[in-house]
């Protein structure tokens, strides 16, 4: 991922039922982002926030968690739901993928 | 290109008369993302219908776009001059619609360059018929952020 600025804080990620890839929920896909030198990481962020309406300090975590790690599981959905995550965020050009979970 | 303000819902930015050209020219380039370089899963096999609508979903949504802006690029009062260059005003939508457009030929240009990346040692191999994606690819990078600044500063 292209480096722009790093935030200072790391966030304390509350759980949310629809996208913590460890919760209680039917068993389905996972969306995952992956790493790739060409994305800004300002604008990892910002689709994070549109496509899943997450706060900063999380999409900025999960932004750090593909830069660093070389990927983050951004949502266990159904395969439908896995399917349109998907769709939004290659339209904005980042690698993502759904795998099955499991 | 620099932001200048928000008048309601609406973005105002400055463009340089001499940049101005040169965010038609990158944006002519549109789209350079083939359809088929988007791989909906890495390791399921069967995920040939989903990569099918995956495809066709993304091609549709490319053709929207490209229409959207070949309409932009001939509306006259979108770039309304000034002394010192251009002012353009966009809304929400069409923010996030730029975006998609600048990304797109920004990885696209990536892509024909080889795919390079620094940490891996791999630097651009530059050569006279790859230069303009080279050039378009930092270009689109610098635009993004004005847009994403501005973004932020809404919220």
């Amino acid at each position: 991922m292209a480096q722009t600025v790093e935030p200072l804080v790391v966030p304390d990620i509350g759980k949310e039922e629809k996208s913590d890839p460890k919760g209680d929920l039917a068993p389905g896909f996972l969306v995952i982002c992956w790493d790739d030198p060409v994305n800004l990481m300002d604008y990892v962020t910002h689709v994070f926030q549109v496509v899943f309406r997450w706060p900063r300090q999380k999409a900025e975590f999960h932004m750090l968690q593909v830069h660093r790690q070389g990927k983050s599981v951004l949502a266990r959905e159904s395969p439908e739901r896995a399917e349109h995550y998907v769709h939004q965020l290659q339209s904005y050009s980042l690698h993502a993928t759904m795998e099955r979970d499991a | 290109m620099k932001f200048i303000k928000r008048e309601g819902e609406n973005f105002v930015l400055h463009i340089g008369k001499r940049k101005r050209p040169l965010l038609f020219e990158v944006l002519k380039l549109y789209p350079l993302v083939p359809a088929a370089h988007h791989r909906v899963s890495q390791t399921a096999k069967q995920m040939d219908e989903h990569q099918t609508l995956l495809e066709e979903a993304l091609a549709e949504r490319r053709q929207e776009n490209k229409r959207q802006l070949v309409a932009m690029l001939h509306e006259e009062q979108r770039f309304k001059e000034t002394d010192t260059g251009y002012r353009l005003t966009l809304s929400a939508p069409q923010m996030e619609w730029l975006l998609q457009v600048l990304n797109d030929i920004r990885v696209g240009s990536w892509l024909i360059l080889g795919e390079p990346d620094e940490k891996k040692g791999k630097p651009v191999a530059l050569t006279s018929e790859n230069a303009r994606h080279y050039a378009a690819m930092e270009f689109c990078g610098l635009f993004q952020m004005t847009l994403l600044d501005a973004v932020e500063h809404r919220r």
